[in-house]
């Protein structure tokens, strides 16, 4: 479905225990394909929570969420795994690449999962990490510098050539100059995979370099105004 | 190359080498122990089978089958009863027996077992079917007062040919009494042939009988020296007798031994099948070994206990990489799969350096058995039985993998990919 929204968030409510307060409480949000967006929020605001629910890997209180038209939530087993490999890329804040593992081999692992024919896998992983500046894609990650771990983590979100982009906090272990670098990196990535990129951040200095923004606590009042009405 | 779930695997293993090295050191050992029990116990079994050779029966008045086995082939202890010059040549004389070898012991070397017997005994008797006498120098004795000695007593002694020695009466070093009168010439040093044999020295009867004639003759106040000449017929005493039945030409089976055996045992001798005894030897050893059998099982089960716990305790390392793998695609049952065949393959190679223990294992043994106490024992790896326990082993290890596996199984994603702080 070409036109359908890259993500659309439908009364999304998460909280952690049946009787505790909603940590995510959403009435509406669209991504529509390529388009990124910066999403903001103090600590403990449930950005993170989000990603996850988003990501399919802990399952919401209430509502739905679908991605190019596909509730997520609703595949079984397996099939959500392989969705979330193939159609959703994710970058940490601290970028989580496996140790005993080499940069390339990184970004081999997410293909690892998809339907890419294995033989394309090695070539390609170079390929993304020679074009994104990783010249040593041989080398063990705790091997590069920061700047170029953060290379190594987005070439792995966008291994896959995902619809979406989740990306949790990505400067945030980053000096200013680095985060700037970092987060051109990712923009300009996604862009030119098509990938729409949903980051979220409690770094009000982002906001200049998103066309669109939200916050997560003017989304979680806006839910709450809509339901007293 | 594309990253399979056995790159996952090695790498897991390599990133935990120490572990890696140690949790299957537990099961090659494990492993390497049940092996060579289990190659000992039949090769032990087939060592015992050495020395009886090709003889159907062993003729003695000793108290029990088993003991007159023990004693008559193996040198335990000297036999105690005698056999009269009368009853052997009664056997001897049988028309069902083929072949009849009379046997003396009660004499010693240095401590080492004298067996003084026939000539027939290197011709007509073979160690082991199929593999007849061999004199590695010299021949066989062709006169009174020459003696052959075994592979074995050979090298423990380190006596030539032509040199002269002294039999004892008795076998023990001390309390003996020495014939120091006879001067006894070596003639003859035998091949190893991985027998009791080995460790004895042999001689004539003729010899025996003069130096028994002697000593009664000095108990009656000859001062005369003795020849052959004196030996009275009190003098003639066998301890043993080596009997093989007639039979077909070319079978080792006789119809003749049940019924030979059954007339002689009603006459009073004991009648032992070295071969039926050595069975009932290894069915009495047989417990010892289901003792050792069961340690190294136990081993094992413990080897397995320790993959469970290096991996399960390795989790706690592992939980971020595993909730890597899960945003990266991977499933719940993929990630539990590959624990499992992580914990198998940790089995797997411990089971393959413990058959590579159990090889260089089982020679240890073959040649400290052969070295201190002259048993040529070959241990035996049927492939099956090899196959047999690497299965287990793996079997065991893919079962301890099943706990780290379920906590793998459970780990949340979302817990394990905050940044640590």
């Amino acid at each position: 479905m070409p036109d359908a929204p890259a993500l659309h968030i439908d009364t999304l409510r998460y909280r952690y225990t049946p009787t505790g307060p909603w940590v995510v409480d959403i009435a509406s949000l669209t991504l529509d394909p390529g388009q990124q967006l910066l999403l903001t929020g103090s600590s403990g605001r449930g950005k993170s929570t989000l990603l996850y629910l988003i990501a399919v890997l802990i399952e919401p209180s209430h509502g739905s969420i679908t991605i190019h038209a596909q509730d997520i939530h609703a595949l079984q087993g397996h099939k959500r795994d392989e969705f979330r490999g193939q159609r959703i890329g994710m970058i940490f804040q601290t970028f989580n690449l496996l140790h005993g593992f080499s940069a390339a081999e990184n970004v081999m692992l997410a293909m690892m999962f998809s339907n890419i024919p294995r033989r394309e896998h090695r070539p390609r992983a170079c390929e993304l990490l020679e074009h994104l500046g990783v010249d040593r894609p041989d080398a063990p990650p705790e091997q590069l510098s920061i700047g170029q771990q953060q290379r190594v983590a987005v070439a792995r979100a966008v291994a896959c050539k995902p619809d979406l982009v989740l990306a949790d906090e990505p400067t945030a272990s980053l000096d200013p100059e680095n985060a700037a670098g970092a987060m051109d990196l990712i923009q300009t990535t996604c862009r030119e995979s098509g990938a729409a990129l949903l980051c979220v951040s409690h770094d009000p200095t982002m906001a200049e370099r998103f066309e669109r923004r939200a916050s997560l606590d003017e989304l979680h009042e806006k839910t709450s105004a809509e339901a007293q009405r | 190359m594309a990253i399979t779930d056995f790159t996952i695997i090695r790498r897991s293993l390599r990133t935990r080498l120490f572990s890696t090295i140690t949790t299957a050191l537990t099961v090659a050992i494990a492993v390497g122990m049940l092996l060579v029990l289990l190659a000992m116990m039949d090769a032990g079994k087939q060592a015992f089978r050495r020395g009886s050779g090709d003889m159907h029966l062993l003729v003695t008045k000793e108290p029990s089958a088993l003991v007159s086995v023990l004693n008559g082939i193996f040198y335990a202890n000297a036999p105690a009863a005698p056999l009269t010059s009368a009853e052997l040549a009664r056997i001897q004389t049988d028309p069902r027996v083929a072949m009849a070898i009379p046997t003396q012991q009660g004499d010693g070397y240095k401590g080492l077992p004298v067996m003084a017997t026939t000539t027939a005994f290197f011709t007509d008797f073979a160690p082991t079917p199929g593999e007849p006498w061999r004199f590695t120098q010299g021949r066989a004795f062709a006169a009174p007062f020459e003696v052959v000695l075994g592979a074995k007593a050979a090298e423990m002694t380190g006596l030539a040919l032509s040199e002269t020695i002294h039999l004892a009466h008795g076998r023990s070093d001390v309390g003996t009494h020495e014939h120091s009168d006879f001067d006894y010439t070596i003639v003859g040093i035998l091949a190893p042939t991985g027998s009791a044999h080995d460790q004895a020295v042999f001689t004539d009867l003729t010899s025996a009988w003069t130096i028994h004639a002697h000593d009664r003759r000095m108990r009656e106040d000859h001062d005369a020296t003795t020849t052959p000449d004196d030996i009275a017929e009190t003098d003639r005493l066998v301890t043993g007798v080596y009997v093989r039945a007639a039979s077909r030409r070319g079978s080792s089976s006789s119809a003749a031994l049940a019924p030979l055996a059954y007339q002689l045992r009603k006459e009073g001798y004991m009648i032992a099948e070295p071969t039926k005894e050595i069975d009932k030897l290894f069915t009495i050893v047989g417990n010892i070994n289901t003792i050792f059998v069961s340690m190294a099982a136990v081993v094992m089960l413990s080897s397995a206990v320790s993959i469970m716990v290096a991996l399960y305790n390795s989790m706690e390392q592992r939980r971020r990489q595993i909730a890597v793998l899960r945003v990266l695609g991977a499933s719940r049952g993929r990630i539990f799969g590959l624990i499992v065949t992580e914990s198998a393959v940790l089995g797997l190679l411990g089971a393959a350096a413990g058959v590579v223990l159990a090889l260089l294992g089982g020679q240890i043994v073959a040649t400290t058995l052969k070295a201190k106490l002259g048993i040529l024992v070959t241990p035996t790896f049927p492939p099956v039985w090899v196959l047999l326990v690497v299965a287990i082993a793996v079997l065991l290890a893919a079962i301890a993998g099943l706990v780290p596996a379920v906590a793998a199984y459970r780990t949340s994603v979302a817990k394990n990919l905050r940044p640590v702080s």
